[in-house]
C-alpha cells in the first residue's frame, strides 16, 4: 500500500508477448492520472524510404517483410493500391484466392493472440508455457489451428512467412482444386473448435469498462470486409480508400517516433476486429453470426477486453468462409491480369488481423515508386490504446503496482499491437506521488 | 531421422541476421529459415529429428560471441533469444518441453547481435561468427 508522501516507481522490463518495441510512461498523482505516454520504437519509416525509387511491382514482396506476422496483409494493400493507380479492379477466382490467403493469416494471427497471448493474461498465467502445462488440450488444439493457418498460407501463397507467390495482377501459380481440398477436412476440424474457443474465451472474467469508440473498418456491400471495401465508421464516414487523405492524418507526438493517426477534425478512433465486428457483424458466416449470439455478444460491443471473443468469432468465420471459398473454386487461368502501370497515385487498402492497413504509392513515369506511405493499424489505434489506459487507471488508482501493471499489459494486448510495424519490447513505468 | 537446421532471423535488421544467413550458407542439412512468427518452430521437427536452431542473442557478451545450449539437457535463457520475434525461439522451445514435443536431439547456437537496425548490414564481428557456425555444421 502507498503511504502518504511516498513516491514509487515500478519498471517492468518488457511487456511479453506484446510483440515489437515500446514503453510506456504513467504517472498517478495523488490518485489522479496525470501524465501518461504510450511510446512505440516504430522502425522511423525505414519500409517507406526503402520503396522509393523501386519498381512498382516490387511492393508486395518488399512490404510483406515489414511483419512476420501479417505478410499478407502488407502485400494485399500493396497489390490494391497498385492496381489502383493503374485504374483496375481485380476480382473473380484472383480475389477469392486473395481472400483464401488472408483468412489463412487470420487465422494464424488470431489463434497466437487468443490462446497463446492475450489468454493466459485472463487466466492468470505469466505466460502460455505455464498455461500448457495445465490445459494441454487448449494449447495444443492452439497449435493446430495456428498450423492450419499457416497451411492454407502456404498452399496459397506459396510459403506461410512471406509469401512468394503473390503479384500485382494475381498470382504467379494457382493452386489446383485438389490442393485446395486437401485442406477441407481439417478446416472442418477448425471450424467447430473456433466454435468451442468462442465458448471458452466467452467464460473469462472481464473487467467492467467500456468506452465510447469512433470505430473504422472496411465495408463491403456483399460481405464482411477483409481484401477491399469502402472505409466507413460508426461516426459516419463512408468513403472510398482513395480518399484517405482527405479524412485522415497522422501526426508526431512528442514522446513516440512512431505517427499516431488521426480522423481531421474529429480524433482517435479504433481500428481491428472490434470495429469490423461493430460496422460489419450482420456480414458474419452463419455460423460465425450464431457463436456471437450463443455467447451474447453484439455489434457494437465496447468492452475492449471482449476483442479476444470477437477473434475467436473471426476465427469461426475465416474457417466457415474458406471452405466455402474451396468449395466453389475453379482455378483462374491464368493467375493473374496483366497490369499496365501508369504515372499515378494508388491507394489500398485491407483489414489486416489488427485492423485497417492503408498503402499510398506514387508511381512516376518510368514505372518508379516516387512516394509510399504506410499506415499500419497499431499506429491507429495508439490514441485510442492511451485513451483506454487513462480511463482505465483513473478508476483503479487503488491497486497494487503490480495488479495494476498486469491489467494494463491485458489492455495494451487487447489491441494485439503489432511486431516489426510497431512494437518489440514495452517498458512500461508507473510512478506514483502522493497529492500535495 | 532427419538433420534439421533452422536459422531464425530477419535478413533486414543487421546482425539480426546471422541465424537467417548461417542456415543459407549450409547445404548438408534439411534447413528452413524463419523470420517472425516462430511459433511455427514447433512445426518444423519431428520426435525422432537431431535439429539445431541458430539465432541472434543479445546477452551482453561481446558482438560475435557465439554460445552453444543443448536444449535437451538445458533451459534456454529466456529473454536471451527473443530478439525481434513474435513467440521467442527460447519460448517456443520451452513450450515443446512442456507439451513433450521436443525432437530427439536439439541444439542452439546464439550469435550474439551487436546492432539490429533496419537496413543495416551485418557487423564485421557477426559475418566472422556466421562463417565458423556455418562452417563447422556443414562440416558435422
Amino acid at each position: 500500500m502507498n503511504m502518504p508522501g511516498e513516491r514509487r516507481e515500478i519498471a517492468v522490463d518488457y511487456l511479453a508477448r506484446v510483440e515489437g518495441e515500446g514503453a510506456m510512461y504513467l504517472k498517478i498523482d495523488g490518485g489522479e492520472v496525470t501524465d501518461l505516454q504510450f511510446n512505440i520504437f516504430e522502425p522511423p519509416r525505414f519500409y517507406e524510404a526503402f520503396l522509393r525509387g523501386r519498381h512498382f511491382a516490387e511492393a508486395p514482396d518488399i512490404t510483406s517483410r515489414i511483419c512476420g506476422i501479417c505478410p499478407v496483409a502488407y502485400q494485399t494493400s500493396a497489390v490494391n493500391a497498385m492496381e489502383n493507380a493503374a485504374g483496375m479492379f481485380v476480382g473473380g477466382q484472383i480475389r477469392e484466392l486473395r481472400r483464401l490467403l488472408y483468412f489463412g493469416e487470420w487465422i494464424e494471427s488470431h489463434t497466437l493472440h487468443v490462446y497463446m497471448l492475450h489468454a493466459p493474461d485472463f487466466l492468470g498465467y505469466p505466460s502460455a508455457i505455464e498455461m500448457a502445462a495445465d490445459l494441454p488440450d487448449a494449447v495444443t488444439n492452439a497449435l493446430r489451428l495456428k498450423k492450419l493457418g499457416n497451411s492454407i498460407m502456404t498452399m496459397v501463397g506459396g510459403r506461410e512467412i512471406h509469401p512468394v507467390n503473390v503479384r500485382v495482377g494475381g498470382f504467379y501459380r494457382s493452386p489446383t482444386k485438389s490442393e485446395l481440398r486437401s485442406l477441407v477436412d481439417e478446416l472442418e476440424w477448425a471450424l467447430a473448435t473456433a466454435e468451442a474457443t468462442v465458448a471458452l474465451v466467452a467464460t473469462f472474467d472481464f473487467p467492467d469498462f467500456e468506452m465510447d469508440y469512433d470505430f473504422v473498418a472496411l465495408h463491403h456491400p456483399d460481405e464482411y470486409a477483409i481484401t477491399d471495401g469502402r472505409i466507413v465508421s460508426s461516426s459516419g464516414i463512408d468513403i472510398d480508400p482513395t480518399q484517405w487523405p482527405d479524412h485522415f492524418e497522422e501526426t508526431h507526438v512528442e514522446w513516440s517516433n512512431a505517427l499516431h493517426a488521426n480522423i481531421i477534425g474529429g480524433g482517435s478512433y479504433y481500428v481491428g476486429p472490434m470495429a469490423r465486428f461493430a460496422l460489419n457483424g450482420k456480414q458474419l458466416s452463419p455460423r460465425a453470426k450464431a457463436a456471437a449470439e450463443s455467447v451474447g455478444l453484439v455489434p457494437g460491443e465496447s468492452n475492449p477486453f471482449k476483442s479476444i471473443i470477437v477473434r475467436a468469432v473471426e476465427i469461426v468465420h475465416a474457417c466457415e468462409t474458406s471452405l466455402e471459398i474451396i468449395g466453389s473454386y475453379e482455378p483462374p487461368d491464368p493467375p493473374f491480369v496483366v497490369v499496365e502501370p501508369r504515372s499515378a497515385t494508388g491507394h489500398g487498402v485491407s483489414e489486416a488481423p489488427r485492423g485497417l492497413l492503408y498503402h499510398r504509392y506514387d508511381i512516376d513515369e518510368k514505372d518508379l515508386i516516387a512516394d509510399a506511405q504506410i499506415v499500419p493499424p497499431t499506429s491507429q489505434n495508439q490514441r485510442s490504446i492511451e485513451n483506454d489506459l487513462r480511463e482505465y487507471v483513473s478508476g483503479r488508482t487503488h491497486l497494487d503496482d503490480e495488479t495494476l501493471t498486469w491489467q494494463l499489459e491485458q489492455a495494451i494486448r487487447n489491441y494485439d499491437p503489432c511486431i516489426s510495424c510497431a512494437t518489440h519490447f514495452l517498458d512500461l513505468t508507473v510512478e506514483r506521488t502522493a497529492a500535495k | 531421422m532427419t538433420r534439421r537446421l533452422i536459422g531464425i532471423g530477419n535478413p533486414d535488421r543487421g546482425d539480426d541476421a546471422a541465424g537467417w544467413e548461417v542456415a543459407g550458407r549450409v547445404t548438408s542439412w534439411d534447413v528452413s529459415r524463419l523470420t517472425a512468427g516462430s511459433l511455427s518452430l514447433i512445426d518444423l521437427w519431428d520426435a525422432d529429428d537431431e535439429v539445431v536452431i541458430v539465432d541472434a542473442m543479445k546477452s551482453g557478451a561481446s558482438r560475435g560471441t557465439v554460445v552453444r545450449i543443448d536444449a535437451i539437457t538445458d533451459r534456454l535463457p529466456q529473454g536471451q533469444f527473443s530478439s525481434t520475434h513474435a513467440f521467442g525461439p527460447a519460448a517456443v522451445v520451452e513450450l515443446a518441453r512442456t507439451m513433450d514435443r521436443l525432437p530427439r536431439s536439439l541444439v542452439v547456437y546464439g550469435i550474439e547481435a551487436g546492432h539490429v537496425d533496419h537496413g543495416a548490414p551485418m557487423s564485421p564481428e557477426v559475418i566472422a561468427a556466421v562463417s565458423a557456425v556455418a562452417e563447422e555444421l556443414q562440416h558435422a
